[in-house]
């Protein structure tokens, strides 16, 4: 496969064709933030934050799964792009529920550290009801806090492709949406064993280690 | 991209994971554990996947369900046209709210996805039957012959 060559916030970045805007960026020192994306994996698309500018197109593109193509222009911290990320980050902040909303100490939460780095305050949007699922401890590996949840999809894919178990996937829809193990129950020992991916991949607090008491 | 692995929701294994479960639904009425585990099965997957399937569709019920299911359009159209007068006007005639059964499990009350007519909204079904144009007053009747 031949290379393709395009302009990222000015920048003249050679690539190898077929890769993406993301790994054009990422691979010539330009940060774009992301939730869902596994790198090596096939993208999902789903968290919408890497979104950026491409000369030409109307409307603003995922760079996790928009293929970089000759001549390309580029554009990763416009104002549209910006505004455009904070109300992306201010939706997920309203589904992503519980303790860590006043936690002073949520520095592992990437989601919050991309709120602060945004300044997404408070977010606006009044829920009828509110996004709560108690926090499963039983299982002794994982702890599932999925009020934190922000379904990046991220925990089912690294099951799936990486640990190649398959335990979890996406259950309902809409505001409903779960990430479920068998029949939406809790994570059991013999479905899930001590391989922590899953942990290792959640942007946010919702899959952790147990808390020891 | 050959270097990539593929992601696809079960795969090869996934293919007429659909039709089944809604024949399950169709001799069963809903898809119990079992129903759902036997899928599985059958399929090569994992029971998370068939559920995620399952519990997506309004049309296939993963808990016990009436003898008729009323499914009553939520959308935007049906909303605009004054959907929540009809829910009012139903649970009115059979006395119970959106998500709840009938004691006699002769009614599932549910409030659903966009059912696709949205041209006759509010419009809602009534097991496999389309009832468009709806007010409350209309809903009294069309029970009636249930």
């Amino acid at each position: 496969m031949g290379n393709v060559n395009i302009i990222i916030d000015g920048k003249k970045v050679r690539v190898r064709e077929g890769s993406t805007i993301l790994e054009a960026a990422e691979a010539n020192g330009i940060t774009i933030p992301t939730f869902c994306n596994i790198k090596g994996l096939l993208p999902t698309g789903v968290c919408r934050v890497c979104v950026v500018e491409v000369q030409g197109s109307k409307t603003l593109v995922g760079s996790c799964h928009t293929p970089a193509s000759e001549g390309m222009l580029v554009f990763t911290r416009t104002p549209r792009v910006v505004a455009t990320r904070k109300v992306i980050v201010e939706l997920m902040l309203t589904g992503h529920t519980g303790d860590c909303v006043n936690d002073p100490n949520a520095e592992n939460c990437k989601l919050h550290n991309l709120a602060s780095d945004y300044e997404v305050g408070a977010p606006r949007f009044n829920v009828k009801t509110p996004r709560f699922y108690p926090a499963e401890e039983s299982n002794p590996y994982v702890r599932r806090d999925l009020s934190k949840c922000i379904l990046c999809r991220k925990c089912v894919k690294a099951c799936q492709d990486l640990a190649r178990k398959n335990v979890l996937s996406i259950g309902y829809r809409g505001f409903r949406s779960k990430v479920v193990s068998g029949f939406d129950e809790e994570l059991t020992a013999e479905a899930c064993r001590d391989c922590l991916i899953c942990i290792e991949h959640c942007p946010t607090g919702a899959l952790g280690k147990p808390v020891k008491v | 991209m050959s270097d990539k692995k593929k992601t696809t929701a079960g795969g090869e294994s996934g293919a007429g994971l659909l039709s089944k479960l809604k024949s399950e639904v169709e001799r069963k009425n809903y898809l119990s554990r079992e129903t759902m585990a036997g899928v599985a099965g059958q399929s090569d997957l994992p029971l998370n996947s068939v559920y995620g399937v399952a519990s997506f569709y309004a049309y296939l019920p993963v808990f016990p369900v009436g003898k008729n299911v009323i499914k009553v359009c939520n959308c935007l159209p049906c909303e605009m046209k004054d959907v929540p007068a009809v829910v009012e006007g139903i649970s009115r005639e059979i006395g119970i709210g959106p998500g709840q059964t009938t004691p006699d499990g002769k009614f599932t009350l549910e409030l659903v996805s966009c059912i696709g007519a949205c041209d006759q909204a509010p419009a809602m079904m009534i097991n496999d039957k389309l009832y468009g144009d709806l007010t409350a007053e209309k809903i009294a009747g069309i029970l009636k012959s249930y």
